[in-house]
């Protein structure tokens, strides 16, 4: 998004743009709860970062006589999985792959959320079309759109990412069209129209700045589901395969050695389980510093 | 009011002509063929050509798709290329038990989910809010398949207070209500904690509204305030997300049912997805689609009931 | 142990977190657990999925085998502890002539819905599963069979075009066994199966378990066991679990990941023994470089097996012989003809050959030991210098491509049904079935020759030695390379006895009992 675009249309200097966004901040900050959530992202994007230097070992480096080894044995941190492999390197580049993910994903789905949304709501004439096709991608329950993608694509990642992603579009889409569709009746925009500006650039200059805050609140929870959905996806065989170090994966390869191991499922379950946690108070405290009457389909 | 309801219908007609299609194509064009599944690996290139015949998958994809949907027309919904049994028989033998574990999970979901909602709204700001948010974002945030086996792990093997799995007894005897408590919280606990997330903001507003002003100022007890005033007002959007979540909990219940073996909707359609059984997938999501959006008329409906302010156009 | 510390820690938290929201469940903390459920002479088996059918002559899957294997009955059958042939429904056999079996039926037996057994349901049966329009999976069970002649009320005549070796353990399959005429002519005997085993059906809820009951008027001694259900629970830790509080009191076909779990139920007996199924890393003879010797020996001696073994728990077991040491035509001397794990020699004959940082995609499917396979044998082919991305695959899309070919290396497995060679090498490696179950596509003229002699002789010494000459030409050639030989598995409650597993991984209810 170009810098000089404002929040509100009329006379807010990029100043005063500024300190809108300080005083949100401020405002999420205070929230107890979206602090601690900030707090487990940083953490997390700080691991996934430095990955290769906070592990001594490979994540995919197996070592067959060192198995099973509990928290804090020989060495490993976080001990080691049923092929001798560091849990604690499989757990910082599964975070990796988490955010990969859930950025990935939600930003291909903001894009075709904002697409849609814009389109049906400045186009009457297809406004019916294009929210038909987002009904129809709301009532396909989200795991089973996946699957069924996933069948017809094949099991990989990336294919997991295009399965979430077409599931953000309708809930983004709902938002954006009900956003265009209060705003364009303004005068400002009636009157920029008769000007004789474009459709586009109405569209991307002065009617998508003011739907900034609920996407941004839906795209922090929607990080959340995504990360779930990919670890649920996994847990099913059908999204990251091993020896992919992905959370979800490795729960369900962590399920056999319940018994022996329990430390190979209860450890990717408690990192999948703080992150979303992560993302969903921070998304909660956005929405509450932001606009506290905000509706979400999410 | 009624050409509202009519033309809903119309759009849930639409909408499910729409979602076969998709479907139908979808799975045609997925890798994986129904032939090599049913024959098994020593099938002969003929074997499987007879096999193709004998389900009517050596036709043109659009052919076969207007035959199924004639066969729609006419009540008749295929025959699973598995087992040759009738679509519908194999979705009725499992719809009861999906209907009573997604039943007993919103049960548990609306109970847990209001109360902590109103408690944390009625304390707002105490470490009994702090707590039950706290609790609200972390149900969200467990993946269900994950409880699930903990749960399994902890009550019905270590302290073996419920059974593992399945859902044999009649719901109406104690051992059919203790075969539902576990997979009933795996499967509600996310429900709960967006109850309890809408039920809490939903009441703030409402007490911090005019009207419930003016009740305390007349001298109405804080008490009835509460249960009777607020809480009735605060339900509206409540009751959206309970609907909203009835529907995807029938989606949901995929998992719920793989880990604790119930035989519903959501395995016959898993694993139709891994066999191939076309008439299946396309039977059970047709179905959960035409739930999902009925789900939302209704509750569309009971909104404009409970708030007449509301129209549609 | 410091996990079983962090596992009770979760449990306690766990425990806390639901008696702090009020929903502990009051109602049944009266139970002191579940008991070992059930009455003592009904017993409950858990697979991991549901039964396609229940006739024998429609359906090929082991899940199916297992309760139709209590229903019906073949005309031989197989010692579960010798896998020595000998007559079940049929008294005894002669062969004229290498193209001749005239079969002598027991009589006075009935089938379940009263229809008499005779040389008709044979010959019925058989034509069945022979007919082209009901597309019996396994039709080539029998396809060597011409003709079938009823010579009186109780004697079968069966010609075949030429010699056909294995006759005997095919009779023996599961899926030749004999079906009522008059059930299958009236209504599907795939939802209501009639035959003449020591069980009779009783209900079949799809999806979620099938009950047989007692045959009171069996031909032999009834069964000790009045009820069985099979039950489907398709997660294994959940079937695990049942077991554990008695809610099933047998499962099979053991994961060896749960096996240290399993064992340490106290209230479970765990049977292990040898089994036949072979599993192995399969090359696609088409492609460069894995249609050169050179290439297929460097990863033969590049591939640990012992290591994969010794992550099943004791379970499977490695040795060079692509024929088992279950399996009909296995001799003592082919363990040791391929190529045993040696990584210099490996790393050497990598760099002699130029295939030095080659880029192999191994395709696996995500299911059985496969992924396990895979993760070891890429780790330790990453050692010797190659370059190895897995490729996985869910089932149904897998054995599409494998079946047409479009990938370089892959592992697979092979069960086999009847524990004779000739059921192995000729649906797998004979040229005659490339593009269907040669997925490998190997073409070995001699040894299409030798495979062809062991299925077309009568004379078992002399099929022995056919399989045995065959076996080592493939041993040499590494069209496969053995990854284990299976162990049969299967853990019940201490209160049952009598159940045997065999070879194949089959067993039979007929015997057990519960105390």
């Amino acid at each position: 998004m170009p810098a000089d675009v404002a929040f509100n249309e009329k006379n807010i200097t990029p100043k005063k743009k500024e300190r809108y966004i300080v005083q949100t901040l401020k405002r999420v900050l205070k929230n107890k709860l979206a602090f601690i959530g900030i707090i487990i992202i940083s953490i997390q994007i700080i691991l996934a970062i430095f990955a290769p230097i906070l592990t001594s070992y490979g994540p995919y480096e197996q070592n067959l006589a060192v198995t099973e080894l509990g928290i804090g044995e020989e060495g490993h941190i976080l001990g080691t999985d049923n092929y001798g492999r560091d849990m604690w390197s499989r757990l910082v580049y599964g975070a990796r792959i988490s955010l990969i993910v859930g950025l990935s994903s939600v930003a291909l789905g903001l894009i075709g959320g904002l697409t849609l949304g814009l389109l049906a709501g400045f186009y009457r004439k297809i406004d019916g079309f294009v929210m038909r096709i987002v009904d129809l991608l709301f009532a396909f329950p989200g795991i089973l759109l996946a699957m069924l993608i996933i069948a017809m694509l094949g099991t990989s990642l990336v294919n997991v990412v295009i399965a979430i992603s077409i599931w953000s579009i309708p809930g983004c889409a709902r938002i954006v069209r009900g956003s265009v569709l209060s705003i364009k009746k303004q005068e400002y925009i009636l009157a920029m129209k008769s000007l004789g500006a474009s459709d586009v650039r109405i569209m991307l200059k002065h009617i998508l700045p003011n739907c900034t805050a609920p996407i941004i609140v839906f795209a922090t929870m929607r990080m959340a589901t995504a990360i779930l959905s990919t670890s649920a996806l996994s847990f099913l065989g059908l999204g990251a395969q091993p020896p992919t170090p992905e959370w979800g994966a490795m729960i369900a390869a962590g399920q056999d050695f319940m018994w022996n191991a329990p430390h190979m499922s209860i450890i990717p379950g408690i990192a999948i389980m703080l992150t979303v946690f992560a993302f969903n108070v921070v998304g909660d405290g956005l929405r509450d510093a932001l606009d506290p009457n905000m509706e979400l389909d999410l | 009011m009624i050409g509202l309801i009519v033309r809903r219908f119309l759009q849930l007609v639409l909408l499910l002509l729409g979602i076969s299609f998709l479907v139908f194509m979808s799975m045609h064009i997925a890798p994986g063929d129904p032939a090599t599944i049913i024959g098994g690996p020593t099938a002969s290139a003929s074997d499987l050509e007879a096999i193709r015949n004998d389900l009517g998958l050596d036709r043109p994809v659009i052919v076969q798709y207007a035959d199924y949907l004639g066969g729609i027309l006419q009540g008749d919904f295929g025959y699973s290329f598995q087992t040759g049994q009738p679509v519908t028989d194999a979705i009725l033998t499992r719809f009861p038990n999906t209907i009573k574990l997604a039943t007993a999970s919103m049960i548990v979901a609306i109970i847990i989910g209001i109360v902590t909602g109103i408690v944390s709204a009625i304390k707002q700001n105490s470490w009994i809010d702090l707590s039950s948010t706290t609790f609200a974002l972390a149900g969200v945030s467990i993946p269900n398949f994950w409880l699930g086996t903990m749960l399994i792990l902890v009550f019905a093997v270590n302290l073996q207070w419920l059974p593992v799995g399945g859902l044999s007894a009649p719901i109406y005897t104690i051992e059919g209500m203790k075969e539902l408590i576990l997979p009933a919280i795996t499967l509600g606990t996310a429900s709960a904690a967006l109850i309890a997330r809408m039920s809490r903001s939903a009441m703030l507003e409402v007490i911090r509204s005019d009207y419930i002003r003016t009740a305390k100022a007349k001298g109405v007890k804080p008490r009835s305030l509460i249960w009777i005033h607020a809480l009735r007002n605060a339900m509206i959007p409540v009751v959206t997300v309970i609907g909203i979540n009835f529907g995807g909990l029938l989606g949901g219940t995929i998992i719920t049912e793989q880990v604790f073996a119930i035989n519903g909707i959501g395995r016959l359609m898993i694993d139709a997805i891994a066999s191939r059984d076309f008439p299946i997938v396309q039977g059970t999501v047709l179905l959960v689609a035409a739930i999902f959006v009925l789900v939302n008329l209704i509750v569309d409906l009971i909104y404009a009931f409970i708030d007449p302010r509301i129209t549609y156009n | 142990m410091k996990n079983k510390n962090l596992f009770q820690f979760i449990t306690f938290l766990l425990i806390t977190v639901f008696v702090v929201v009020g929903c502990s469940d009051k109602s049944s903390s009266k139970s002191g657990g579940t008991s070992n459920g059930g009455a003592p002479s009904e017993l409950t088996y858990a697979s991991t999925s549901d039964a396609a059918g229940l006739s024998p002559i429609d359906t090929n899957d082991s899940v199916s085998s297992n309760v139709t294997g209590q229903i019906y009955e073949t005309l031989f059958t197989q010692d579960p502890k010798t896998l020595e042939t000998e007559p079940l429904l049929a008294e005894s056999y002669e062969t004229p002539d290498d193209n001749t079996w005239v079969i002598k039926l027991r009589e006075g037996i009935t089938f379940h819905d009263g229809t008499p057994f005779n040389a008709e349901a044979v010959k019925y049966t058989f034509e069945q599963i022979k007919d082209p329009e009901r597309a019996a999976p396994r039709a080539s069970l029998l396809a060597p069979i011409e003709s079938i002649e009823v010579k009186d009320e109780y004697t079968v005549v069966l010609k075949t075009k030429e010699p056909y070796g294995p006759m005997l353990a095919a009779l023996s399959h599961t899926n030749a066994a004999i079906v009522s005429p008059a059930a299958d002519k009236e209504g599907d005997i795939g939802k209501n199966p009639v035959g003449t085993g020591p069980f009779v059906f009783e209900k079949w809820v799809e999806g979620d378990h099938v009950t047989l009951k007692r045959n009171e008027d069996y031909w032999r001694e009834p069964a000790e066991l009045e009820k069985v259900t099979f039950k489907v629970v398709p997660e294994t830790s959940t079937a695990i679990s049942m077991l554990e509080t008695g809610e099933v009191q047998f499962i099979d076909a053991l994961p060896s990941d749960q096996l240290p779990r399993i064992e340490s139920i106290k209230s479970v007996k765990v049977q292990k023994s040898e089994g036949t199924r072979v599993s192995y890393l399969g090359f696609n003879m088409e492609k460069a470089p894995f249609n050169e010797l050179e290439f297929r020996q460097a990863v033969a001696y590049g591939v640990d097996q012992e290591a994969y073994v010794a992550q099943l728990n004791g379970l499977g077991t490695y040795n060079e012989s692509i024929i088992g040491p279950k399996v009909f035509g296995y001799n003592e001397e082919a363990k040791n003809e391929g190529y045993p794990f040696d990584k210099e020699k490996a790393k050497e004959m990598i760099k002699e050959n130029g295939y030095s940082g080659e880029k192999i995609t191994l395709l696996t499917a995500n299911r059985d030991n496969y992924m396990k396979m895979a993760e070891i044998v890429q780790s330790q082919l990453t050692e010797i210098g190659l370059t190895v991305e897995i490729e996985t695959m869910e089932w149904a899309t897998f054995l599409d491509t494998a079946r047409k070919g479009n990938y370089e290396m892959t592992f697979l497995g092979w069960s086999n049904s009847t524990a004779d060679g000739s059921e192995l090498l000729y649906p797998n490696l004979h040229s005659d079935n490339i593009g269907s179950s040669n997925y490998s596509r190997y073409k070995n003229e001699a040894f299409d020759k030798l495979v062809q002699e062991s299925r077309s002789t009568v004379d078992q010494e002399v099929r022995k030695e056919k399989l045995h000459e065959a076996n080592i030409m493939a041993i040499k050639d590494a069209p496969w390379i053995v990854m284990e030989h299976g162990t049969v598995t299967a853990a019940y409650d201490k209160s049952v006895s009598g159940l045997v597993v065999d070879p194949t991984g089959k067993w039979s209810l007929y015997n057990v009992s519960r105390k």
